[in-house]
């Protein structure tokens, strides 16, 4: 009897230790403490807002990711289109007139909106391969942001600065500003995200996102509008990638039509690192976030090793590399593992 | 009677099949051609067209690697290609120093950096089964990191060996030396795609994996193989590049990138795999460096370059690869 239990609870010790989730984990306690243990001053309520604020747009880059990869996709224009929120966002806004803000946060939610929609049509209900649809919507987004912004600049209203730091706006109540002090807007946004993604989760799309991503054409014959979940996931994406860019023009007050490029493989390679299967249909969105923690620790202690400048995009492509191909390879030995159990 | 006249329909059915996206594409650098004399003066003139031809050649010996790729299927494609060439124009550069006698050391140079970056390319995609364009993608940035340290600090220096600009930049006559170059290089991969068991084996990985895996063709070798030949060839493209140009600079070839893809696109080559046409794809470069010419006319610059070409890589996407069946 004893041992029988011992067996099974050593099997059950063997599946979760197999499962990706696990060892992402695992992963970012060892980069978290080695962070902790590198930066002196970590866990003071300064750095601890400060670094939120640098791993915020990932994180929220990545999740939206996570969705549209486990849909059966892949979204390029990531950071295309993250450039493109933030410049149509600052041409719209007059610094002096506080309610250009409002008509830009509604005029970019259809930008957002719409570029979910045609990203989704391309790979939902066109069936284009999506690494190249959203490979040439990349380029659209990049054009239409250089039509707006040639060079990085632009305006925001005073009241944007709520979406990085709410102590810098004039006339914030005060009780509003100590909670800000506390909580960075940058969190609110990533848990705005996260609840998000909850709702959605719970709902019937949110399991079809995941049948379709992991079988799309049994999902098809099961009745389920595979295009149109597809789209959905899309424009799911686009709406974490909009919050991304608000935070950007909160905190840079400007539009840049190039500022979103490296962002679109570091978000990829996050979600791949956080589990999610590049073929679709298994991994958690929330691991995306852990994922985007891995790849930010991990930039943050190559910050510590004190690496020239020149070398970042080098070092930064090296990690992206490593970090996918060793969650591949992971995979790939796991399942051989289990397989072999099997027999 | 009768029956003679619905067979010579179904060869010219046959003939209109086989070369539609051919039509199509030339039919595009026509309707490109009459728009840009109709809005811009002196565009449709024979100095013109060479010009035209001259910069589409680049994009079309870019598009060559692409084609090799994309052929080999399993969503292939290369976007280290045009880092892959500044890379090598950056480094040969110096090496050359406008010298003849030092132009073997940056051919071996190029062919160094070509093979490191194809075998690396082809072993992570084709081994490790990643996604080829994740793997491309993360070394492009990895390559223009590499340029980055290479030239913090200090300015590129050297110049191309004559014999490079002679071939890359001079005319022979009205026609640009380039011609004869890409002229070569179709006869060749024409003959090797099409007539030798190398291309056939190619093609048949791209088409269907399992009956060539059943046939004996080693297909993760053929495309790695795929990724070594675009590898190696963008490094060579690197120093008819600098040739071309005289200097090299940090971003001479990352432009060429997205036409690369577009071109081959454009020129109806099947992004599933198992097919190819070079012809194709050179007339995909004409039709893109046409866009490019035209919108640079009208003064749109960058924004309208970038824009045209994503619009027409899109609709095009949407013209020939949409699998609109029903399942």
């Amino acid at each position: 009897m004893n041992k029988t239990v011992k067996a099974q609870s050593n099997i059950n010790f063997k599946k979760l230790i197999s499962k990706p989730e696990f060892s992402s984990l695992l992963i970012l306690i060892i980069m978290f403490v080695i962070t902790a243990i590198l930066q002196t001053n970590f866990f003071e309520i300064k750095s601890i807002i400060r670094n939120i604020n640098a791993f915020a747009p990932l994180i929220l880059l990545s999740m939206g990711q996570a969705v549209v990869i486990i849909s059966g996709g892949l979204d390029l224009s990531a950071g295309a289109a993250l450039s493109l929120f933030t410049c149509v966002l600052t041409t719209i806004m007059k610094k002096n007139d506080p309610t250009t803000g409002i008509y830009a946060l509604l005029i970019t939610i259809v930008v957002a909106l719409l570029v979910g929609v045609i990203n989704g049509i391309g790979i939902g209900y066109l069936r284009i391969p999506p690494v190249i649809v959203t490979f040439a919507t990349s380029y659209i987004w990049l054009g239409i942001s250089l039509f707006l912004r040639p060079t990085p600049g632009g305006e925001a209203v005073d009241w944007f600065k709520a979406f990085y730091d709410v102590g810098a706006v004039k006339g914030m109540p005060e009780f509003i500003k100590a909670i800000g002090g506390v909580i960075p807007p940058a969190l609110v946004l990533v848990l705005i995200g996260c609840a998000f993604w909850f709702v959605i989760s719970k709902t019937r799309t949110g399991r079809h996102i995941y049948a379709v991503g992991g079988n799309s054409d049994s999902a098809y014959a099961s009745g389920i509008n595979t295009a149109k979940i597809q789209m959905i996931a899309c424009i799911i994406n686009s709406i974490f990638i909009l919050l991304a860019a608000l935070f950007f023009v909160g905190q840079n007050q400007s539009g840049d039509a190039r500022m979103g490029d490296p962002m679109t493989l570091k978000a990829i390679a996050a979600a791949v690192v956080g589990g999610v299967a590049l073929a679709g249909g298994r991994g958690s969105v929330y691991f995306g976030l852990v994922g985007a923690l891995i790849l930010s620790f991990v930039n943050k202690i190559i910050f510590f090793a004190n690496i020239p400048n020149a070398y970042q995009t080098l070092v930064g492509g090296v990690i992206v590399i490593v970090a996918i191909a060793g969650s591949q390879a992971y995979t790939l030995y796991n399942k051989r593992a289990m397989l072999k159990e099997s027999k | 009677m009768n029956n003679l006249m619905s067979i010579q329909n179904g060869a010219l059915q046959n003939v209109y099949e086989k070369y539609k996206k051919f039509i199509i594409a030339f039919l595009l650098i026509i309707f490109l051609f009459i728009l840009g004399e109709i809005t811009v003066s002196n565009f449709f003139s024979l100095a013109q067209i060479l010009l035209t031809i001259k910069l589409a050649a680049f994009i079309a010996l870019f598009g060559l690697c692409q084609m090799v790729v994309i052929a080999a299927g399993d969503g292939g494609l290369d976007l280290s290609v045009g880092y892959t060439a500044t890379m090598t124009a950056v480094l040969t550069a110096s090496i050359m120093d406008g010298m003849n006698e030092n132009l073997w050391k940056a051919i071996l140079v190029a062919l160094g950096i070509g093979l490191v970056v194809g075998v690396i390319n082809g072993v992570l995609s084709a081994y490790v089964k990643l996604p080829p364009l994740i793997v491309t993608l993360a070394m492009s940035n990895i390559l223009q990191g590499a340029i980055n340290v290479y030239t913090a600090g200090k300015n590129i220096t050297g110049k191309p060996s004559p014999v490079l600009t002679l071939i890359a930049a001079k005319s022979t006559g009205i026609f640009p030396n380039i011609l004869f170059i890409l002229a070569i290089v179709t006869v060749v991969v024409m003959i090797i795609l099409y007539k030798t068991k190398w291309g056939l084996m190619l093609f048949g990985v791209g088409s269907n994996e399992t009956t060539a895996y059943l046939s004996g063709v080693n297909v993760k070798l053929v495309r790695c193989i795929a990724f070594i030949i675009s590898g190696v060839l963008s490094s060579l493209i690197g120093l008819l590049l600098i040739g071309n140009m005289g200097i090299a600079f940090k971003d001479m070839g990352s432009n060429y990138v997205m036409p690369s893809i577009a071109a081959v696109v454009v020129g109806g080559v099947s992004m599933a795999g198992g097919d190819g046409n070079y012809l194709g794809v050179i007339l995909g470069s004409i039709f893109l460096q046409t866009l490019t010419n035209l919108l640079v006319a009208l003064g749109w610059g960058d924004a309208g370059k970038w824009t045209g070409f994503g619009t027409v890589l899109f609709i095009l996407l949407i013209v020939y690869v949409s699998n609109r069946r029903s399942r």
